[in-house]
Parts: structure tokens; C-alpha cells; sequence
């Protein structure tokens, strides 16, 4: 057996109808300092020749009918309208989505939203745009390497209320180097003024491979105290609640009835479906994500007619283990039984119940009806909560890679 | 080949004056091997032993050598260098009439020198002393002889000069065995008598017994029995060490080979014991070997306690190819069942830990390595106590006593204040000190074994800027006034984590025992309390604080894969941990009580 069997893309079922699809625009101004996502700076890009291999792609793997589509980035607003117009007919052509998804979101970055653009997106049938604002502060912006102000944030977001949004989202980071829970406070409220319906506020993280670790590695930054940290988080969710922006997910906050169905649906535990280099999907038990880089995302697509660079396959008690750690990311929680229905978990005990119950006694998890919720004080530790799981649930670890 | 064609002698060096270098430039220069074959070291066939440098095993070539026209057998056995391995030093050396003195013509004499030249002389051996490393620019051979007959008393002024490295000298060095390495006294005619000098275990075909012959002859397909046990194996096959296992159909008196037949365990083998003929009635035994001596005790747990059978079949297996590793099982509150095992020092204690890990994939905890005290107890009995946990309550005992090493240290002459220093940071008391030469000093402290344990050397090291050596013979059981320190975990004492401690040093090592297992505990959703404490005595305290935060902030389709490998990677740091209660203490912090630091 060779030791580099070709994945072919028989190793990811193709994705039923309805399943909720994303996809990956790769394209930036500039890459922030702190992203990990996959971005690349678009000037003397072949925009053109990377849409036309997106298009292929659609048409080989994009699931009919699905119930969400999100438009993910770098920054998808970078395309033109004219692009944006081909894009979407394509894809309606192969998928019917205009009429079957509930949430269209497109991420917008503000040096590339106005109200042109912004209508012309909500006519091609978008429902929500979420815009990355990041911060109100001019020294935070250039910190994170933005290339934006605070006015022309503002600016898009007002830009694409004119044009008729009717739920946008937000993006916001906190506890970036420096910053004081006086400022925090400030500067939230002030967001907050302008009326998002959606917030998505992320304690920074320094990520591998950002230049954001490398500064803190070699001191040029400084990471915030863990407990200011805390009280920022608190400030955030005493805010935002005051706002009548609804906690649903530790970083996700929502008037009601416009928290995000695409992003629900990964904390549920849901199948997806991923276009586009790096986009993930999940297909049954089948995991795989594409190839990191747009030249090998091509020479993929145009050599085999696919990009998939990895796969894993999860076994039950992984998939269940893993339902409990994105389920009791959400304020709603989850039941034993949810989670092996999400999980597709059928051995009649279940191993998930005793390391929950013993959450309760120890006070991080609470129960709401047949829920399990994290409580105030097991929230911080969400992910050491879900390491109970993995390691009663899994030991020796979790997917196989094929 | 005649009895008078047969030269049996061994190298005694002290680590790195090129013992090995000079058994490879003989194989070499004998054509035993060729050069495009030769490893460096060759004769050093562990991974372990490769890696360190140091030779654990006992080993064993024979070689043809031409002079003046007759051809000659050299039987050369290889002795392990460090101060844990005397015992397998002088299992050699009893297969042996004669032995090379290999010194480095830099460094000069050291205490392993001296350690092991005083074993040859014990052992009746004729001493060749050879100055390596001439060729060096900065060797002293004349300076070096002369520190040879000032400490051993050892005719040094015909010292051959050599460079192990380059093979200068090597030829000369193999005539003059020749000459002045009386040949083996043995009776071909007489019944058969074999010492058993070694034994290896190997995975296909079970012990292979290593032999010097001193008496009859040894023919393949023989049955023969070996005194001690009474068991009785034929001989399979039988032959040399060329270096590769060269079969024959006879081994004669004098003569040094292998045995080979379906011995699967090393219990039917006793290192040091008399091989004869099954048919010999009565057979007289050869001077049989003292038992190695056990200086440290380890405990070892598995991490998972699912794994304790794994662990005594791998510590069976170990034990095939080591006889002087030694175990019992025992019982830990804190790690439930494992193994005490015994070592014939630390050094010996690491090559076994890493051994069980690498060869066998054990996942273990050990707990810190203590000596053995002896307990006076009220009643009059006196009992030993190898591990902290078990030493009775103070109210049950007149007296502890502990283990006295007498360690010899030699040195450049400007480091004797700085080393008296640490030997009385030690509780070391002074015996003498005597001039080797105008430049090199020895100096002899008894010093409490449990105090040379740790870091002594490494401080003697970094004290003599690595120009001082040290070797020790365990002496007397003295009394003193010891403490059993205690350390809590959350209220909770762990056993594993005690130790007795001089009464003086009680205070200082409690603190800085609670400073290392502050670093190596990691924290948890709750805050972990430590104490040290004698008794109901709390001498010290620290706190870990709680976990407050551990949450990713992103987490999405693209996300959740990458996110899940990390949660798994923390957990897999918790492979190595025990948890104690609710605690999770990792490997390291079981070691946090050794000394070291305390000031």
C-alpha cells in the first residue's frame, strides 16, 4: 500500500440536499496581525481565474437546497458587484438556494462596504451582512494591522442599514495588549449605541502562526492579566445584555430572532458542507477540509476535479464527546438525549450522563429542565469542562485520519 | 589453541579516556573487523549505551594477534566505566589474568581509576598502564606516570605511550600483553569448570551465558549443569566472540565463549555460578561472586494501573539482561501498586527508567530514590526501611540510622576549598587528605549516602570546573537526627512525596520541595493547597491557585478540528500524571523531593 494514498473525493460523501453550506473568499486588503484564517493580500491576485475554479467547484459538490449559505473570508465584500452577481447565479443555477435558505450572510470588511455594494448584495438575495469592526480605538485598529478607521467602520455599518440590512452582525475583539476595562466599557457602549442586532465579541488569541504570538514571544506584546481578561468578558455581557443582545454562545450575543442559523448549526453539531480553500465540511461521520492555499486549491481543482487535503473519520463516542463540547458552548445547552441524536449515538448507555452529573456537583454545569448549562462560573473553563468529556469519553484520543 | 597461545585481559579506564576507542583500533588492527564496517564504538551495542556514551553491559571479544612469528588468542572483555557498575567490573576482571590501565594522558588519574586498578589488584591481575590520548597538545605522560605510582603504587615508567584515536601504539600495546600477561593456569584433562562472568538475554535465542573456562573442555551438544541451581541445559551451540557470535564445536580451559541452549529465563542463570558437566559428581565450586549491592530504591508506578502486569513482565524481561536490577511489589495510598526496585546506583536507576519506557512503552511514575535506613526499633528489633513511607512513627523506634559513604574526590590541588565546602554542605566529615602528585589532590569525607544521592557530583563537577572525580564504598549504618518530612495535598498526605531529611535541613527542604511541586502541579478548576509538615507540625505552605480561564474564543466549522487537537494535546500532557484525590500530580513532581536548591 502506498504510504500517500490520493484522497479521492469519494472520501467525503457529497452532501445531501439542505445541508447548510459555507463558503471560503480568500481575499484581503491587508491580513491582520492577530488572523489565522486562510487570507491572502488580493492585489495581483487572479481574482477572475480563483472564481472560475470556485464555480467548478460548485458545480461538483455544492449540496442542493441548502438551509443557511455564509459567505466567509478573508473578506467576501473585496469582490465586485459584477462578481458578486456571477457568483450568486451560479450558484443559485446549481443549488436553488434563493429560495431555500433562511440566512444568506455575507462578511464584510469596511474599507470595502457602502451602501452600493451593500444593496446590490441584498438584492442578490442576502439576509445578513457582518461587518468586522474590531474596534472603535484609532492606536487598536493600527495595532491589529487594519486598514480601516473607526469612522469609516461606523460608516459601513450605517451604510448598510440605509440599504436595507435588517440583521447585521458585528464583529468585535477585546483584551488586546494595553486595554483597560474602563476603555472596554467605553467603547462597547459606544458600539452598542449604533444598534447591531447581532455581536460577535472574541477575547483575542493569539494564534499559531500569527504575528501576534510571535510579538508576544518575543515580548514586543504583552498579554492582559487573567483577570482582567474576566472582567472584561463580564463587561461584555452585562453590556450587550443591557442592549438587548441576548448571550446564545460564549462569544455570540443577539436581539432575538437573529442569531446566526449557520453558526447554531456547527455548535449543534450539524453536517456542512465547505467550498473553497480551507472550508471544512462535515458529511456524516466524515470530516475534511481543502487545501490551504490558493495554488494547491487550484492545481487540486484542475488536476482532480476536487481540493481535499485531509479527512478524519469520527467514531461514536468521539462524535459524542465532541457534541457535549460545542453543545454547552451555546446558553441553551444541551440534553443527553440531544446529544446522542446529534451524534448519532446508539449504544443504550451512555457514557456522556456520569461525567455530566458529575459537573453538576461540582458546579460547573446546571441543569435547566433536561439541559445541561454551563453555569456562571464553569463558563470561563468551557474548555476544560469539555476536557472531562474527551478524556472519560475518548482516552486514546479521538478521529483516525484516512 | 595451547593454553600458552591464550592472553584473557580486560580494559579499566575511567569515562571517556577511550576505552572503547582502543577496543575498536584492536578489532581493527587484528582484522576482526574491517574498517568499512566499524561503528565507532562497536562494542557498544545499545541504543542507550551508544547515546550516553557509557557502557552499561559487559562484553566479550576474542581476537587472533601475531607475534614473533605465533599467533596468539586474546580474549578481551569489556568492562562498563561508571562508579554504579563495580559489581560488573569485577565479574570481569575474575575471567582475566591481566588487565591495560588505560589513562588519558591530559586528564591523569581519577577516582575511577583508582577504584578499578584497586579492584585488578585485588583481583590478582597483572596491571599494564597505558597513557592514551598522547598526541594531544596538552599531555603530561610524564606527569601522569608519575600520579600512577604515587596512587597505586603501579610501575609506571615503561608506561606504554598510545592514541586510540589514530591506532598509534595499539600494536604495541597488544605484544606487550603478550609478553607480561602470564597465560590462563587451567587443566584441559581436568573435568570441565566454567565461570559464568555474564549473561544477556536475546529476544530469539534466550540467555546467552558468557563463559571463561578454567578447567576440561566444553564440546557442543554436551550436557552440562551449572552448580549453583542444579539445572541442567545442552549445549545448542557454543563459540566465540569474533566480534559477531562465531560458533565452534569446542571450548577448551583458558579459553573465553559463549553458551547458547533454550534457557529462557536468566532465573536458571546465576551470574558468578560454575558451569560443569552433567555427569560430574560433587564438583567443586568456583570463588563465586559477591552479590551486587542495592544502594537506591526506587519506586515505579504505572500511570495507568491497568498497566501493573505490563510492568512486571517488562521489569521480568529487564531483569533477563540486568541481574542487578532487583523488584518486589508494592503498595502506595497515593499510586496504588507498583514496584520497588533496587539499583546498584542512580545512574543505573535511569537506564532502567528509560529502558522500560523506550524498550517496553511503559508510562510510569517514579517516585524519588531513597537509600535504606535501618530502624533500631523500641522493641529491640532492628528493621530496614527502603522507602520513606514505610518508616514507623517516631514513638515506635530508638533510632534511624543511615548509610555512610566513604567518598574518595580527586582533584587539581586549587579546588580543595571550595570541595571541602560542599562536603560540608553535605554533612560531610573529613577522613584525610593525601598529595598524589605536586598538582592533584585526594581528598576521603564520609559523607550519608542519601547525601550523594542527587546533585553531589554535579556540584564536585561545576565546583572543580569538571576536573574532579569522585568514588565511594558504602560503610557503616550511623545514627543521626532524622526526620520524616511529609508532604499534603489538599490535606491529604502522599506518601510517595515523603522523605527523611536531616532535622537541621527539615525546614529548608520542605520549602523548597513545596517550590518545585508549585511549578510542576498544574492548576485546576479548584485551587490545590500543599504543606510540608513533620508530624502534625506544618513547616511549610503554598497555594496553586485555581484555574480562572480556559475557553476558546472562535469556534466554527473550520475551527473545530484544529480546536479538538488542541484540548487532546493538554490531555495528553496528563499522560504522565497521577491523580492523588482529586489532584492530577505530574511525573516530575514525584522527583520535586530530592534535594538540591534548598538555600
Amino acid at each position: 500500500m502506498a504510504g500517500h494514498a490520493e484522497l479521492s473525493i469519494e472520501s467525503l460523501p457529497s452532501a445531501p440536499a439542505g445541508t447548510p453550506l459555507y463558503v471560503h473568499l480568500p481575499f484581503c486588503v491587508f491580513k491582520c496581525h492577530y488572523c489565522d484564517f486562510y487570507s491572502i493580500p488580493a492585489e495581483g491576485q487572479d481574482i477572475p481565474g480563483f472564481l472560475a475554479t470556485l464555480e467548478q467547484e460548485i458545480a461538483a459538490r455544492a449540496p442542493q437546497s441548502p438551509t443557511t449559505v455564509f459567505f466567509g473570508g478573508g473578506t467576501p465584500s473585496l469582490l465586485s458587484i459584477e462578481q458578486w452577481q456571477r457568483l450568486m447565479a451560479v450558484l443559485e443555477e446549481h443549488t436553488g438556494f434563493r429560495s431555500s435558505a433562511q440566512e444568506i450572510t455575507v462578511e464584510c470588511n469596511p474599507e470595502s462596504l457602502d451602501e452600493n455594494k451593500a444593496r446590490a448584495l441584498l438584492d442578490l438575495g442576502v439576509t445578513r451582512l457582518s461587518i468586522g469592526l474590531q474596534s472603535l480605538r484609532a492606536q487598536t485598529l493600527q495595532q491589529f494591522g487594519r486598514v480601516h478607521s473607526a469612522n469609516e467602520a461606523l460608516e459601513a455599518f450605517r451604510a448598510a442599514r440605509r440599504a436595507g440590512c435588517r440583521s447585521i452582525n458585528l464583529d468585535v475583539i477585546f483584551a488586546n495588549p494595553g486595554q483597560t476595562a474602563a476603555q472596554w466599557r467605553v467603547d462597547l457602549e459606544r458600539i452598542l449605541e449604533e444598534g447591531p442586532d447581532h455581536l460577535a465579541a472574541y477575547n483575542l488569541t493569539f494564534e499559531e502562526a500569527t504575528p501576534f504570538l510571535r510579538w508576544l514571544e518575543q515580548g514586543k506584546l504583552q498579554a492582559l492579566p487573567e483577570e482582567l481578561e474576566l472582567e472584561l468578558a463580564e463587561i461584555t455581557r452585562e453590556l450587550t445584555t443591557a442592549a438587548g443582545l441576548r448571550p446564545y454562545e460564549i462569544s455570540n450575543f443577539a436581539r432575538d430572532g437573529h442569531a446566526c442559523h449557520h453558526n447554531i448549526n456547527y455548535w449543534h453539531n450539524g453536517p456542512y458542507a465547505g467550498l473553497g480553500p480551507s472550508a471544512v465540511s462535515k458529511i456524516g461521520n466524515r470530516r475534511g477540509g481543502s487545501a490551504r492555499s490558493l495554488p494547491l486549491y487550484q492545481k487540486r481543482m484542475a488536476q482532480r476535479g476536487h481540493a481535499l487535503d485531509w479527512s478524519e473519520t469520527l467514531d461514536a463516542q468521539a462524535r459524542l464527546a465532541e457534541t457535549w463540547w460545542l453543545g454547552l458552548r451555546l446558553t441553551e445547552g444541551l440534553s443527553a438525549r440531544e446529544a446522542r441524536e446529534r451524534a448519532g449515538f446508539q449504544d443504550p448507555t451512555d457514557p456522556a450522563v456520569p461525567v455530566a452529573e458529575r459537573l453538576v456537583q461540582a458546579g460547573w454545569l446546571q441543569r435547566a429542565g433536561e439541559r445541561f448549562q454551563l453555569t456562571t462560573k464553569g463558563l470561563p473553563l468551557a474548555d476544560a469542562i469539555a476536557s472531562e468529556f474527551f478524556s472519560t469519553l475518548v482516552p486514546e484520543g479521538t478521529a483516525n485520519p484516512t | 589453541m595451547d593454553i600458552q597461545h591464550i592472553r584473557n585481559f580486560s580494559i579499566i579506564a575511567h569515562i571517556d579516556h577511550g576505552k572503547s576507542t582502543l577496543a575498536d583500533r584492536m578489532l581493527e588492527l587484528t582484522g576482526a573487523v574491517q574498517q568499512r564496517d566499524m561503528k565507532a564504538q562497536l562494542l557498544d551495542d545499545m541504543e542507550l549505551e551508544r547515546e550516553r556514551g557509557i557502557t552499561i553491559k559487559a562484553h566479550a571479544v576474542t581476537v587472533y594477534h601475531e607475534k614473533d612469528g605465533e599467533r596468539y588468542q586474546m580474549n578481551l572483555i569489556d568492562t562498563p566505566g561508571h562508579v554504579d557498575f563495580n559489581y560488573e567490573v569485577e565479574k570481569s576482571m575474575q575471567a582475566c589474568e591481566g588487565a591495560i590501565l588505560l589513562v588519558d594522558a591530559a586528564q591523569g588519574v581519577e577516582a575511577q581509576t583508582v577504584a578499578n586498578a584497586f579492584l585488578a589488584i585485588e583481583a590478582d591481575l597483572t596491571i599494564l598502564p597505558v597513557l592514551n590520548k598522547v598526541d594531544l597538545v596538552h599531555s603530561r605522560p610524564d606527569e601522569v606516570a608519575e600520579e600512577i605510582e604515587t596512587s597505586l603504587a603501579i610501575e609506571a615508567t615503561d608506561a606504554l605511550h598510545v592514541s586510540a584515536k589514530t591506532g598509534k601504539g595499539v600494536k604495541e600495546v597488544l605484544d606487550r600483553i603478550i609478553e607480561r600477561v602470564p597465560p590462563p593456569t587451567g587443566d584441559r584433562e581436568a573435568p570441565l569448570r566454567a565461570l559464568v562472568f555474564d549473561a544477556v538475554y536475546d529476544e530469539y535465542r534466550g540467555v546467552i551465558v558468557y563463559l571463561r573456562l578454567v578447567d576440561g573442555r566444553l564440546h557442543k551438544r554436551d550436557k552440562v549443569r551449572f552448580v549453583s541451581t542444579g539445572s541442567i541445559f545442552e549445549a545448542i551451540d557454543i563459540g566465540r566472540f569474533q566480534p559477531k557470535m562465531t560458533p565452534c564445536q569446542t571450548l577448551e580451559a583458558g579459553e573465553v565463549g559463549y553458551f547458547v541452549s533454550n534457557i529462557k529465563t536468566l532465573g536458571d542463570v546465576r551470574v558468578g555460578d560454575t558451569m560443569t558437566l552433567a555427569s560430574v559428581k560433587n564438583p567443586e565450586m568456583l570463588p563465586g561472586y559477591r552479590e551486587p549491592q542495592h544502594m537506591v530504591f526506587a519506586d515505579f508506578y504505572p500511570t495507568n494501573p491497568g498497566d501493573y502486569e505490563d510492568m512486571r513482565d517488562a521489569l521480568e524481561t529487564m531483569a533477563l539482561t540486568d541481574s542487578s536490577l532487583t523488584f518486589e511489589p508494592v503498595t502506595s495510598d497515593a499510586l496504588g501498586f507498583g514496584y520497588r526496585c533496587g539499583f546498584l546506583g542512580l545512574l543505573h536507576m535511569e537506564i532502567i527508567q528509560q529502558r522500560l519506557e523506550r524498550e517496553h512503552d511503559m508510562d510510569m511514575i517514579q517516585t524519588a530514590p531513597s537509600v535504606t535506613y535501618q530502624v533500631k526499633m523500641k522493641t529491640g528489633e532492628e528493621i530496614w526501611v527502603h522507602s520513606p513511607g514505610n518508616l514507623p512513627s517516631p514513638d515506635k523506634y530508638d533510632e534511624l540510622r543511615e548509610p555512610i559513604a566513604r567518598v574518595s574526590m580527586l582533584m587539581p590541588a586549587e579546588f580543595i576549598g571550595p570541595v571541602m565546602q560542599i562536603t560540608t554542605d553535605h554533612r560531610g566529615v573529613f577522613v584525610r587528605q593525601e598529595h598524589l602528585s605536586a598538582t592533584r589532590v585526594q581528598l576521603v569525607y564520609d559523607i550519608p549516602l542519601a547525601e550523594i544521592m542527587y546533585d553531589f557530583y554535579d556540584k564536585l563537577k561545576s565546583a572543580t570546573r569538571g576536573f574532579g572525580t569522585l568514588n565511594y564504598d558504602i560503610g557503616d549504618y550511623k545514627a543521626d537526627n532524622l526526620v520524616k518530612l511529609n508532604i499534603l495535598v489538599n490535606g491529604k498526605e502522599v506518601d510517595a512525596l515523603s522523605s527523611i531529611v536531616h532535622h537541621s535541613r527539615a525546614d529548608a527542604r520542605g520549602r523548597a520541595v513545596l517550590k518545585k511541586l508549585r511549578k510542576e502541579i498544574p492548576r485546576h478548576m479548584f485551587e490545590v493547597r500543599l504543606q510540608a509538615a513533620i508530624g502534625s507540625k506544618i513547616l511549610a505552605r503554598e497555594n496553586i491557585a485555581a484555574l480562572r480561564k480556559d475557553v476558546t474564543a472562535k469556534c466554527y466549522g473550520g475551527d473545530i478540528t484544529r480546536k479538538r487537537k488542541l484540548l487532546e494535546k493538554q490531555k495528553a500532557g496528563k499522560r504522565r500524571m497521577r491523580q492523588v484525590g482529586n489532584v492530577d500530580i505530574p511525573q516530575k513532581a514525584f522527583l520535586a523531593v530530592l534535594g538540591g536548591d534548598e538555600k
